[in-house]
């Protein structure tokens, strides 16, 4: 009897250790994974220095997890073994009603050196001081109104479907609100945050960004915000077209619930969008979109072509249409066809550290100015505080 | 390189069991010698030349040593010192050097001392040190014989399971295992599951609650809170436990497969009844080394209470430092050995008296404080986690957050503490016992303990990038 179990004991575990070690062998390179937005490590390159200073073997290391066979089916278990000792998240993504996703942010310390993921706490000093350089940069910099929109977190919009505590949210919230200074600020969460309770399918359940529903809400508070309430163009008069309904966001990227089920992407249309052009440097195409990217895993990138320096959206037609200056980050990228109605559109990538937005501001004669920077680039990013 | 990586299980075991089993027998110990070698010198292939100089000191003196032992007791002393400090010297130089130049310079006139750089300790050391300098001392003693086959004296001390981080194998233990040893499937299968066990340990408990401890480490830094100082010291408690004997079970486990028998090294620490226990429990080949080679040379407990407690300062101070050259170290050393004296004095005859509950309740305390100074190399920042931990500096109890962590946990916390007492097993054998074909379950627990452990493993590297998202 006892020597049956063993006998079955040695059997099992050789089959799998001999068996997965042959298949790393006989398996074919995989030099980018789609999936996780990366390229993988391949067979470092050999040489005696690299071997004596250890990076041969750190590298030999990453080559073996990142082209091990059956990555994908062994991340989905981890997830689940996460998930089945009732800790809710795995790889920092909490798992909430719905299949929703969100990201616990990871946090900036005061030395500024020392991050740590999934905190989502975040440093008063750091969040104060870039809303300040703003309040700064509006009264003494910008000779045009400026806005500031910040699209809150999945987890301060979706906050009731999540078993997580929201004084995080709160607490930013309040300090955005008392700090910036009234006239700048565009409230956008208590309007997300009631369509979201009401049921509406505002922000993506798999990525970060919030829907282009979302957007045509945001949309709709910056033109209040603007003083063009009449300009409003009513949901009803576009065209929705579902683009994807495949759709796989960040956040599921990382999570590893490969049980949880895609979004569905959609454009929006007032049957003009060849009356526009976007233009990102010497390239530049009719609309707003780049289809190539609803073929790729990174969907999103489709509006405007995804995350470029400098991105000009205008009217084809010579008409006098003011100019919006949009120092951004990509939820920028999906209000382009509400606010391209109405605006020529300059959009600066301040992710790349382009923060002189009055020299910008000059050159392109803007007539105003909106700031488009999410809740998270604001706890985890000081570039605001860098804008002059 | 490590157990727990994948490059470890799927090339290097695969191909070490490979060569191991298919080449003739008398090459086994040489097979041994090579890959533990390669194994050695994964990371920092310059120190592989390092231990060689070792082994090949001890061994040549051990010829010397032999020679005089029974003739010359003065010159084969003179041996097996010159033997010890060959040994010895690189220990000191790369473990200890540094410390002292850094506190040295403390000293006005000595301030222009400056710590050597890039001086990075060999992997192991500590522990491949040991147990030569077991050879040289049992060889001195006349407990052992002289070891004339050196690739059979370089496969005892590189032997890949025990070499970089114990247990630290007398060599009398396992001489004669270095020229025959038994292999059978009873044996091969029980490394198996010993392996898997250990490497559960490590992978799905150890690393995962020590991430839960950086995590409420890296709060504290941002808010205090007296919960989240416990749990700091909670997870780091079970991370050093799980972790380390994980390990020892690990190499236990790689020992039984290539044939050998290694000795326990860990005997459920956490279920003892006072710090007494709690170190014959705890890294017991360590213990078993400084009591043998030091506290008993010394006189032990035969010359009177004065020179036992003398004696326990001594072997706890060099505890203390083994364990890494930093004021914190011998700090915890020092902690240990008062506690120890204390006990000897008079608080074990009232622990025996009290409830065991109490008396557990007691053991425990002391010794997660124990891995509180353990763990802060910093002893500034372990001072602040253990000020917060007893209210003190007016931090919070707990925030919204710290319950919501605390019971994103609490199922593993609750797993660990299950894993450090004995009762899982003894449950296996009792409904073993009673219904015999549970003992199915066993090669299907182990083998999907193991995948789940790759899949641990394979995650681990899993990062996205997702900072694309501006």
């Amino acid at each position: 009897m006892k020597k049956i179990t063993n006998i079955i004991t040695i059997v099992l575990f050789l089959a799998i250790l001999f068996g997965l070690s042959v298949a790393f062998v006989a398996m074919p390179d995989k030099s980018y994974s789609e999936n996780e937005k990366r390229n993988l490590q391949t067979f470092p390159e050999f040489s005696l220095e690299a071997l004596m200073d250890g990076k041969f073997s750190s590298e030999i290391n990453e080559y073996f997890a990142d082209q091990f066979p059956l990555r994908d089916a062994f991340v989905s278990i981890k997830a689940l073994a996460e998930l089945s000792l009732f800790k809710g998240e795995n790889n920092g993504v909490l798992l909430g009603e719905n299949e929703t996703l969100a990201v616990r942010t990871f946090s900036i310390f005061k030395d500024r050196l020392n991050r740590t993921d999934n905190m989502d706490h975040f440093y008063n000093q750091s969040v104060v001081r870039q809303l300040e350089a703003l309040n700064k940069f509006a009264a003494e910099k910008a000779s045009v109104p400026v806005h500031v929109i910040i699209p809150p977190r999945v987890i301060d919009v979706a906050s009731e479907s999540f078993n997580y505590p929201s004084n995080v949210s709160v607490s930013l919230d309040a300090i955005v609100s008392t700090t910036l200074s009234k006239d700048l600020l565009i409230p956008v969460s208590p309007v997300l945050k009631e369509k979201y309770s009401a049921g509406e399918y505002v922000y993506y359940r798999t990525d970060h960004h919030w829907t282009t529903l979302g957007a045509y809400y945001a949309y709709v508070e910056i033109m209040k915000s603007f003083g063009m309430e009449e300009d409003i163009i009513p949901r009803d008069k576009f065209t929705v077209n579902v683009v994807a309904d495949d759709f796989y966001g960040t956040t599921w990227s990382k999570c590893g619930f490969s049980f949880v089920s895609p979004d569905t992407m959609e454009f929006w249309s007032l049957g003009n969008d060849d009356k526009f052009t976007t233009t990102i440097g010497e390239r530049s195409f009719s609309g707003f979109y780049d289809m190539s990217y609803l073929e790729t895993m990174d969907k999103y990138s489709a509006f405007i072509s995804g995350t470029n320096d400098i991105t000009l959206v205008e009217s084809n037609y010579d008409e006098e249409r003011p100019v919006l200056l949009l120092p951004k980050d990509s939820f920028a990228n999906s209000l382009v066809p509400f606010l391209a109605q109405h605006f020529d559109l300059v959009l600066v990538n301040m992710a790349n550290r382009m923060t002189n937005i009055s020299a910008y501001a000059e050159q392109y004669s803007a007539d105003r100015i909106l700031f488009v920077w999410n809740a998270e680039n604001l706890i985890t990013s000081g570039n605001l505080g860098n804008v002059n | 390189m490590v157990f727990s990586s994948l490059i470890f299980l799927f090339s290097y075991l695969t191909v070490t069991l490979l060569l191991y089993f298919t080449l003739p027998k008398k090459w086994r110990n040489a097979v041994l010698f090579t890959v533990s070698l390669i194994f050695y010198g994964w990371g920092e292939p310059a120190y592989i030349l390092v231990m060689l100089v070792s082994i090949l000191a001890a061994y040549l003196f051990g010829f010397l040593i032999d020679k005089n032992r029974e003739s010359n007791k003065r010159k084969a002393k003179l041996y097996m010192v010159l033997s010890l400090c060959s040994n010895l010297v690189f220990l000191l130089f790369f473990k200890y050097c540094n410390f002292f130049i850094e506190n040295l310079s403390l000293i006005p006139f000595l301030s222009s001392l400056e710590p050597i750089k890039d001086l990075v300790l060999p992997v192991g050391i500590s522990f491949y040190t040991f147990q030569i300098m077991s050879y040289t001392i049992d060889l001195y003693r006349g407990n052992t014989a002289v070891q004339r086959n050196f690739v059979a004296f370089g496969t005892y001390v590189t032997l890949f399971p025990q070499l970089i981080a114990g247990p630290i194998v007398r060599y009398r233990d396992i001489d004669d295992q270095l020229i025959t040893r038994e292999h059978s499937v009873e044996k091969f299968s029980e490394g198996i599951r010993r392996f898997c066990a250990g490497l559960a340990k490590k992978v799905l408990l150890a690393d995962t609650i020590f991430a839960v401890a950086e995590y409420f480490q890296s709060l504290h830094g941002i808010q205090p809170t007296v919960a989240g100082s416990w749990m700091i010291v909670i997870c780091y408690t079970f991370q050093i436990y799980f972790d380390f004997s994980g390990y020892s079970d690990m190499a236990i486990g790689l020992g039984k497969m290539i044939g050998f028998e290694f000795l326990e090294n860990f005997n459920y620490p956490y279920m003892a009844g006072s710090i007494t226990d709690f170190w014959r429990r705890w890294h017991m080949s360590l213990s078993t080394w400084f009591k043998e080679y030091v506290y008993i040379p010394l006189g032990g407990n035969r010359k009177g209470l004065l020179k036992q407690y003398r004696n326990i300062a001594i072997v706890w101070l060099l505890t203390g430092f083994w364990h890494g050259a930093n004021w914190n170290f011998i700090l915890w050393g020092v902690y240990f050995g008062a506690l120890l004296m204390l006990e000897k004095t008079f608080l074990l005859k009232v622990l025996n008296k009290i409830p065991k509950v109490f008396s557990h309740i007691y053991a425990l305390l002391f010794i997660a404080i124990g891995w509180l100074i353990f763990f802060f190399t910093d002893m500034s920042a372990g001072w602040s986690v253990f000020t917060t931990m007893f209210g003190f500096g007016g931090a919070d109890f707990t925030t919204a957050t710290v319950n919501y962590d605390i019971l994103r946990n609490l199922a593993l916390i609750v797993i660990c503490i299950i894993g450090s007492t004995p009762y899982p097993k003894k449950l296996y054998y009792y409904l073993v016992k009673r219904f015999r074909t549970i003992e199915y379950l066993s090669p299907v627990l182990t083998c999907g303990s193991f995948l789940l452990c790759v899949a641990y493993m394979v995650d681990s590297t899993f990062s996205p990038f997702l900072y694309y998202n501006f």
